[in-house]
């Protein structure tokens, strides 16, 4: 548990960059410290493990001071990450990792064992890579041997300065959804700054968002798109927020098992009229006899083709109208807007029809905190 | 693609055996010769053949086949090499079975000599350029490190076994070195001797200001500014300008000089420590006063130490490495230091990586270093209680600072300014070096809790040492070169040689001090890149010039 008691942080010249924070972050939770540049992120993370020292206030680790120990043993129990990644170049990835277990005295053999167990978790075939230099491994791979680096000598604590910043875009996602998969299995305490609204979204279970070294608000994800304390909140988070929060949602969250407009192509089309007319759509799913999606079909398609349903549809692609029960709301929609549909249909991976989802069942989420602001969260 | 560095190879040699003379056939010792031009030793086809393969150069640029280039252009040129030394050394010694015939002019005959001439110099030049650039095709087809090390020797290893079998005694400047043997490797020693101390001392010093500079970005303009005036006096002005004082404080008794010292050390620390002390609560005017005051404070106890230092050392590593009463002292050193070396590699390469084999060899290196440390200390310690070194004195009072080897002339203003002069590239690169350290890097370093010491041994020392060691590179070679000048204020070394050559017009004297310089300094230059390739990690090796 990491917790920030009234801290200020006044530079010798008189700039203020921390003006009185108050904030816990709980055990096992990546807390996101966010806003804008100059707002105090950085300096409230580097104070925590004294790289910058505190002017006023206290910051508790653990529960005690984090003045009460000397600095050098405060930080080797703490994980340390940053953008530029800052792997020593001259030292091999073993030696890199091995840095803090080595400063603590523990044992050749356990350092190695640690150092491959290491390289496993965060992706990187250890026989191969070990031996390599720096020098020799691509940005991403970098990166994933700072964090590894990080986790050396199992930290309960990490904190971590936009580390995946220098990435391109793409590696970062996979370096994200990594990340997040190590976390579930590691579960360290972790703050995490970035000046990125979607990363801090994705990454954390609580953001921070600060400005001008205050805390603005401090809750989770859902909750600050929801609710945004004020204009500058609701504006940091941009105005897409609905679509935003819709991006944390999963189709199986939402999705209806029950009352899904299908008909099969053996049954006809006076049944595909029945079911358009019974579930007041404006069309119904058409599947054949193994359930999979073929398409859809409309009272126009069946006003044209009155006897034929196979001639009535519209046939269709299942992996260009459909959503898998794993994407996010927000995708479910992305489809409907492509297609100019009210609802989506949900497959499994071999196009069975499984569900829909509904643009009625979008909006009613959405609309649950739209335009509220009123203060949450502590 | 046409090897053009083939193509001049052959065209250097060709050309200079065409226009220059390949022999020169001098009288005697003093008197410029006659010269012989490779062309004109006709009746004998070996000369017209040498001249055709220096040639053969030229065609081979434009074969297309790299490696079958390569082999043909070392082999050529290695010919070349052996040739132009062996052939040339026949005709020489047909010539002086019967000199007059072949001399013009109606000078005195005394000691004829043979005397390489720029045809030779610039045949080898040419056929070693064919060496080189027939290397480098190999390189490029892909052939193994060490078949291109043993293209590139082969022919300067065949040359040295000839030398050293007499087979090139015929030519003047090994008439030259057999006459002076000794005294030519009493002045190697010397000059030896004057790189080694004022490199040691002026490590110890620059590295230090390098140090302070890129910690103190007050300071670094300062120091930067002052090391790079020095540079800029000529070394025989330097010296020059030393005599004087140095010359009245040899004169000077030692035990007051001792006091006057420490008064003056200690005026330079309180000074010093002042300035730290008030460091950021100076306005900036004031702190340069200050920081001017504590370096000419400072200045004066520093270079009375350095200057009597450098002095002594000389003194003592003279008699202890030179005078034959030790040398069983010196090859104890030599030995331990070759046994370090080698259960350094063995401990680095060639045992794995852990266990006790490792730890063991590990310890055993420490201990051999330690030793070899000892033994010198032991030596210097010898060769201090030896009679000699402080000359015929009394006792403590009437010692005087000449006695302890600081004089106007001698080695003193010698050692002096080359310690001077191996301050800029010093001060330089370790001040680069350690500011080039990547910012973040000690960063990460200090946030993972690595202590000030941990990081500077273990981030900043590591990363910046290529860079230091390229500046101790540059100022050895440097200080070789200035090391010859020294030889107008009677310090010694290989510069007599050449200013004997100069004085009596013998080319082969001068050239018997030049070679050996050369030579050192290309030594110097290969073995400080080898110890820089050996302690650097793989990591961070870069090419370098």
């Amino acid at each position: 548990m990491i917790e920030f008691q009234n801290v200020v942080k006044r530079f010798p010249d008189g700039f203020t960059a921390v003006k009185g924070l108050n904030l816990k972050v709980h055990d096992g939770e990546i807390c996101v410290f966010i806003g804008p540049s100059g707002c105090g992120k950085t300096t409230s993370m580097r104070m925590v493990n004294r790289l910058l020292s505190i002017t006023e206030g206290k910051i508790l680790v653990e529960g005690r001071d984090n003045r009460d120990f000397p600095a050098e043993e405060l930080r080797r129990k703490i994980g340390y990450a940053i953008q530029q990644i800052g792997l020593f170049p001259h030292f091999t990835v073993t030696d890199n990792i091995a840095v803090v277990p080595r400063l603590l005295g523990w044992e050749e053999s356990r350092i190695r064992r640690r150092v491959d167990e290491l390289l496993e978790l965060v992706g990187l075939d250890p026989d191969i890579n070990r031996d390599k230099y720096p020098r020799q491994l691509s940005g991403g791979q970098q990166q994933r041997v700072g964090v590894a680096r990080a986790l050396g000598a199992d930290p309960p604590i990490m904190l971590m300065d936009e580390p995946f910043g220098a990435i391109d875009p793409i590696t970062r996602e996979v370096l994200q959804e990594e990340f997040l998969q190590i976390q579930k299995e590691i579960s360290k305490t972790i703050i995490f700054v970035t000046h990125d609204i979607d990363e801090a979204i994705k990454m954390g279970d609580r953001i921070a968002i600060l400005r001008d070294g205050t805390l603005e608000q401090y809750d989770t994800p859902d909750n600050i798109l929801a609710h945004p304390k004020d204009r500058f909140v609701r504006d940091f988070v941009g105005s897409d927020r609905s679509l935003k929060r819709l991006g944390l949602v999963r189709v199986h969250e939402l999705m209806d098992t029950e009352l899904v407009p299908s008909v099969r192509i053996r049954d006809g089309v006076e049944k595909a009229k029945q079911v358009i007319e019974q579930y007041k759509v404006r069309s119904a799913f058409v599947v054949d006899d193994d359930g999979e999606l073929r398409g859809w079909v409309d009272l126009d398609g069946i006003r044209h083709s009155p006897t034929s349903l196979v001639d009535a549809m519209m046939e269709a692609d299942y992996h260009e109208i459909g959503v898998r029960k794993n994407n996010t709301a927000r995708e479910a929609l992305s489809a409907m807007v492509a297609r100019g549909f009210r609802i989506t249909p949900v497959v499994d991976k071999d196009g069975k029809l499984l569900g829909s989802i509904t643009l009625q069942a979008l909006q009613d989420l959405a609309e649950q905190g739209w335009g509220d602001e009123e203060a949450n969260g502590s | 693609m046409m090897n053009r560095i083939a193509m001049l190879g052959g065209l250097i040699a060709g050309l200079g055996f065409f226009f220059l003379p390949i022999l020169n056939l001098k009288p005697n010792r003093l008197a410029s010769g006659t010269g012989f031009n490779l062309l004109e030793f006709q009746g004998d086809d070996r000369y017209l053949l040498l001249f055709l393969l220096a040639l053969v150069p030229i065609v081979l640029a434009f074969r297309e086949e790299p490696e079958s280039r390569g082999w043909l252009l070392v082999g050529t040129g290695s010919l070349l090499f052996l040739l132009t030394l062996i052939l040339p050394a026949g005709a020489g010694r047909v010539l002086l079975q019967d000199p007059e015939a072949y001399l013009t002019g109606g000078a005195f005959i005394r000691n004829p000599r043979i005397l390489p001439s720029g045809g030779m110099v610039l045949g080898l030049l040419g056929a070693y350029v064919t060496i080189f650039a027939g290397v480098r095709d190999l390189a490029r087809a892909g052939v193994q490190m060490w078949l291109q090390a043993i293209a590139t020797w082969v022919a300067p290893l065949i040359a040295l076994g000839l030398l050293l079998s007499g087979s090139f005694d015929v030519y003047s400047i090994l008439v030259e070195f057999y006459a002076n043997g000794d005294a030519l490797e009493q002045k190697f020693v010397e000059h030896l001797m004057f790189v080694f101390i004022s490199l040691g001392v002026g490590f110890i010093v620059g590295v230090g200001l390098g140090l302070w500079a890129s910690r103190d970005e007050r300071v670094a303009p300062v120091i930067l500014y002052a090391v790079g005036i020095i540079q800029t006096i000529p070394s025989l002005a330097l010296f020059g300008v030393l005599l004087v004082p140095l010359a009245r404080l040899g004169d000077r008794l030692f035990l007051p000089t001792l006091g006057f010292f420490a008064i003056a050390a200690l005026l330079a620390v309180l000074t010093a420590g002042l300035y730290v002390w008030l460091a950021d609560r100076e306005p900036a005017r004031l702190r340069f006063a200050h920081l001017l005051a504590t370096a000419v404070t400072a200045a004066v106890p520093l270079a009375l130490l350095v200057g009597v230092l450098v002095s002594f050392l000389f003194r003592l590593a003279n008699v202890g490495f030179t005078s034959g009463a030790y040398g069983a002292t010196t090859s104890t050193i030599l030995g331990l230091l070759i046994a370090a070396l080698v259960t350094w590699v063995l401990a680095r390469w060639v045992l794995p990586a852990e266990g006790r084999a490792q730890s063991g060899m590990r310890w055993l290196n420490r201990g051999l270093s330690l030793a070899t440390v000892v033994s010198v200390l032991v030596l210097f310690v010898q060769a201090a209680g030896n009679n000699r070194i402080l000359g015929s004195v009394d006792s403590i009072q009437t010692l005087t600072i000449r006695d302890l080897g600081v004089s106007g002339i001698g080695v003193a203003p010698a050692l002096i300014a080359l310690t001077l002069y191996s301050l800029l590239p010093l001060v330089r690169n370790t001040y680069a070096g350690l500011n080039n350290v990547d910012a973040a890097i000690i960063d990460s370093g200090r946030g993972m809790g690595m202590t000030p010491s941990q990081r500077f041994l273990q981030i900043e020392l590591p990363l910046a040492f290529p860079v230091i060691m390229a500046g101790v590179r540059n100022a050895g070679v440097a200080l070789v070169g200035i090391g010859t000048v020294a030889t107008v204020i009677g310090a010694g070394g290989l510069g007599d040689f050449v200013i004997q050559g100069i004085v009596n017009t013998s080319i082969d004297q001068i050239l018997l001090g030049a070679i050996p310089a050369i030579g050192l300094a290309l030594v110097l230059d290969a073995t400080l890149r080898g110890l820089e390739g050996l302690f650097t990690s793989p990591g961070i090796k870069q090419v370098q010039s």
